[in-house]
């Protein structure tokens, strides 16, 4: 198997990198970066063992792990295009869309969104968003519902910048155009070519959006309405600010566009009054809100299709071609120019089907190479290895539930008892500094050590892991086995069935053993990350 | 030195419980770099009532100044005792600063950075944490007790969050293990096994960060001694004032000395918009022996030039006396006070006007105050650190340190 892998390896690194009309993306893919790695001689690592892959593409597309049943029928299974099958039903499935939502709201919100008390609670921004990934939605049009926020639950994403436009222009530039504008607040950007007019230009798109909340009972709602006038006030660089300084009302002008052309409004124009709680806004006169909308989510945007594969491509491939992902600028081009063009261009033929572009970039061999070998980076440069990228979250808990059976008897709440959701957000919802890097930290470990709520996943429950391998009459062997298929998704290795099996045969009441056997497993750094 | 067998300060396993009594310890950590303790006045504490007092002045309220060891140094009849150290002091008259409300003015006063900015700044803690605190420790490097800073690490990521814990050295939530310490240790083993085995073929950084810190949980549970005051409490209480921030001065002291690189201790009480002078009469009771304890006995040990400590609030108080005999936030004039760590005590920086109202010279900003004190601390003020692109140096572009204050 592993002389099969290289030699299509070297036969793939041989071919030339000029691209093939119809040829499957994937098949770019392969070549692209094959000819990176002849280049700078790199040896990649070997293709993923089956049961390496199906945890990993599991996460990556479900956002939890394989189930014990669905790991033995996939490992067992004779059929050469199982993999393939695999991520066609995985595609398929209703948790994709949950798992892509989840994903998608930290990338549109973060941890600590602005507007916290109206945006900490957005279950139904997460029922919309995944909604869309459920539908197969296409990404243009997803991108522009989220700047025109009309659905019931879209809202959510521009509520999160009430009174704050200029936090909408950064948001959104660099979201969906890949375009970090921050630094022109302040000054122009010191090695970029955005000024400050670009930056509130774009913020004239934003200036005019109301938020409205309206109230019954504890329940709060919020819609988006827009002002007919209002502009943005441009008064210099920030140094130069002082007391009484008044600014210049700036044009609206699309990111390295032209300004925005609209109508005068009539110099008697007067905003209609407040309206009251429950009321919308009445339509403004000219909406700046449809026109920015129509102008990023445009198919022929020039930065909206490689801004979204680039960022798709990272976020199952651990960086951007373009990394960080959402920096595109002259001084940083992308690793593999001509593989990107190929996502971007196939993207837009492809009606922006991110559906399409997720298949193809998990059958591609380099997704599917091990995470095996002596690298030390966690997102290896030239994608040589499989990246290492900590489970967010809502991927510990989920896998962790499925791991050891807590749903296993009937129906189990969506949310853990004891606030258990809250403290999985706060001990492993932001694990990494400010480069992305991850860190371990006291307070995780310190959680997962003594906490009721990780002894609640090992702990004998009826129906549970532990409680089905302590009824069971099996030899210790075959039963550490399915302990292992069931938290590793992956049968154990000589060693580890020596070494647990004596563990558990060691003591006649093995309960508090087998305890710790699953709480070993689940605490350690295989469960801890995709890779 | 370094492995699992050995403990950050040389002791090998065994001796963790006793860390905090073993001598060398402290020799240790007088070797490492300079530590920090930051005395948080928790609201903003007055200065027209505490170190820039203006006596007779329609804004001067009640409190009479008395004399301190240093001339020219008058501080508040309610701190007899520090009028004893005032020549460790260093008193900052002329802070003029941005935040004028409590939770920016926390987290400008922490991070020396602005709120509003959506950029996640660490705080000082998390700073010196990472700069001069020792990886190989048994205990967290950020340890604050009562309500202080808002920030957290910020982009110096996990590592270096705030460790919580009570000014009595109640530890917080998941640190009381529910296994024995067998059952502990036999499971500590078959995770080690675990890892081991995957390791051998996952060669990754992450892992490795993961397995650390997994590691630092349980040296720290088994090193939790230090944090048990009840022993040498009783003695030291008479110093230090027996009130829970005296004991919160004290059990700073404890860990500086057992190398924790920061320890922030908040003291309640001071947002005093009404009946200012009835709050600062109580609190500077409870302050006056502990802070003062803290600077003697930190002398006694040796630990003064090495260990700076910080005595601030968010903001200071308005000038005016309202209504309701209180006063207000202000930020335009007030005090912050550094002692040790290569501070030049003994001396006042800068001034106010006759009321109290503008500072008249050399004005100090947030940045410039947070440069001082990584400049002491052996800290590039300057030094560069991303968010994402984003380049953030420690402190604001044109800050830097006031020389005067570094001795």
């Amino acid at each position: 198997m592993k002389l099969i892998t290289c030699l299509i390896l070297t036969s793939l690194a041989l071919t030339s990198s000029v691209m093939q009309a119809d040829e499957p993306l994937r098949g770019v893919i392969d070549r692209e970066l094959a000819a990176g790695w002849k280049s700078k001689n790199i040896t990649p690592a070997p293709h993923s063992a089956d049961a390496e892959f199906l945890r990993r593409v599991f996460l990556d597309l479900v956002g939890t792990i394989p189930s014990q049943d669905e790991t033995q029928k996939f490992l067992a299974d004779a059929d050469a295009a199982k993999r393939e099958k695999l991520i066609d039903r995985l595609l398929a499935d209703p948790r994709f869309a949950t798992a892509q939502a989840d994903t998608w709201d930290l990338v549109l919100f973060g941890r600590n969104p602005g507007n916290a008390d109206a945006t900490r609670k957005r279950d139904g921004f997460k029922i919309w968003l995944a909604k869309q990934f459920a539908d197969g939605v296409s990404y243009d049009r997803m991108v522009r519902e989220l700047l025109l926020g009309e659905q019931p639950g879209s809202e959510m994403f521009q509520v999160q910048f009430r009174s704050q436009p200029e936090e909408a222009t950064v948001l959104v530039s660099r979201i969906f155009l890949g375009t970090q504008l921050q630094c022109a607040r302040c000054h122009d950007h010191p090695f970029d070519r955005w000024t400050q007019k670009d930056f509130y230009g774009m913020t004239g798109f934003f200036v005019r959006v109301v938020v409205q909340e309206s109230s019954s009972g504890n329940n709060k709602a919020y819609t988006l309405g827009e002002k007919s006038t209002g502009e943005v006030l441009f008064s210099g660089a920030a140094k130069d600010q002082g007391p009484g300084k008044k600014g210049e009302p700036v044009k609206p002008k699309f990111l390295g566009g032209p300004e925005l052309t609209e109508p005068v409004m009539p110099k008697d124009f007067k905003e209609p009054a407040a309206p009251k709680n429950g009321e919308k806004m009445p339509k403004p006169a000219f909406s700046r809100k449809e026109k920015i909308a129509a102008w990023v989510a445009a198919p022929d945007n020039p930065y909206l299709a490689r801004a979204a594969a680039n960022r798709v491509w990272a976020q199952f491939m651990g960086r951007g071609l373009v990394h960080p992902a959402d920096d595109f600028t002259e001084q940083n081009p992308p690793s593999h120019p001509e593989l990107l063009n190929a996502m971007a261009t196939g993207l837009k033929s492809h009606q922006f089907d991110l559906k399409w572009l997720i298949r193809e970039i998990v059958n591609s061999r380099a997704y599917q190479l091990s995470g095996t070998g002596s690298l030390r980076e966690a997102l290896p440069t030239s994608f040589e290895r499989a990246r290492v990228r900590p489970l967010s979250a809502e991927e510990i808990m989920a896998a962790m539930r499925k791991a050891t059976g807590y749903d296993a008897e009937g129906k189990t709440p969506a949310n853990l008892g004891n606030a258990g959701n809250e403290y999985f957000m706060r001990y492993f919802g932001e694990p990494t500094n400010g480069l992305g890097e991850f860190q371990g930290s006291l307070s995780e470990h310190l959680f997962l050590n003594n906490g009721e709520h990780v002894r609640g996943f090992v702990r004998r429950k009826k129906g549970n892991l532990a409680d089905q391998l302590l009824v069971s009459n099996d030899p210790w062997e075959q039963r550490v086995e399915r302990l292992f298929l069931s938290v590793l998704s992956r049968p154990p290795k000589p060693a580890e069935l020596t070494k647990f099996t004596e563990y558990l045969k060691s003591d006649p009441k093995p309960e508090p053993r087998l305890e710790d056997a699953i709480w070993a497993l689940l605490n350690g750094s295989e469960f801890r990350f995709n890779h | 030195m370094k492995g699992v067998a050995v403990t950050g300060t040389g002791l090998v396993l065994p001796n963790w419980g006793a860390l905090a009594q073993a001598k060398s310890a402290t020799e240790a950590a007088i070797k490492n770099k300079k530590r920090c303790i930051m005395l948080w006045m928790n609201g903003g504490a007055s200065q027209l009532d505490t170190f820039d007092m203006k006596p007779g002045r329609p804004t001067g309220g009640p409190f009479r100044p008395i004399a301190s060891k240093v001339s020219g140094m008058p501080m508040c009849e309610y701190l007899p005792k520090m009028a004893t150290v005032a020549d460790k002091l260093a008193v900052i008259r002329s802070m003029k600063t941005q935040s004028p409300d409590h939770p920016d003015g926390i987290y400008h006063m922490h991070t020396c950075y602005k709120m509003s900015e959506r950029t996640p700044h660490p705080e000082i803690g998390a700073v010196i944490a990472k700069y001069n605190g020792n990886p190989d420790s048994d205990l967290p490097s950020f340890v604050r007790m009562g309500s202080t800073g808002n920030g957290g690490a910020g982009y110096l990521g996990p590592l270096y969050e705030p460790f919580g814990i009570g000014r009595d050295g109640k530890l917080g939530s998941f640190t009381s293990p529910y296994l024995p310490e067998e059952g502990e240790k036999k499971r500590a083993d078959l995770f080690r096994f675990v890892e081991d085995e995957f390791t051998s073929e996952h060669k990754a950084d992450p892992f490795a960060s993961h397995r650390m810190a997994k590691e630092r949980a349980w040296r720290l549970l088994r090193a939790k001694s230090v944090f048990d005051s009840s022993k040498d409490w009783p003695k030291a209480k008479e110093r230090y004032g027996d009130t829970e921030f005296g004991r919160g001065c004290f059990m700073a002291r404890k860990l500086i000395e057992a190398g924790v690189p920061f320890v922030e201790v908040g003291q309640e009480n001071y947002d005093s918009h009404a009946d200012n002078f009835v709050c600062h009469k109580a609190n500077m009771q409870l302050l006056d022996p502990a802070w003062s304890g803290l600077l003697l006995d930190l002398e006694e040990r040796g630990l003064l030039q090495d260990t700076l400590v910080i005595w601030m609030g968010e903001v200071g108080r308005t000038p005016q006396i309202n209504n309701r005999a209180g006063r207000d936030h202000y930020i335009r004039a007030w005090t912050v006070v550094l002692a040790g760590g290569g501070i030049k005590g003994g001396q006042v920086y800068g001034s106010t006007d006759v009321d109290g109202k503008e500072v008249k010279d050399n004005p100090v900003s947030e940045g410039d105050l947070f440069a001082t004190i990584y400049t002491t601390l052996g800290i590039d003020s300057r030094a560069k650190h991303y968010h994402g692109v984003r380049p953030i140096w420690l402190t604001p572009e044109g800050t830097g340190p006031v020389k005067e204050l570094i001795g």
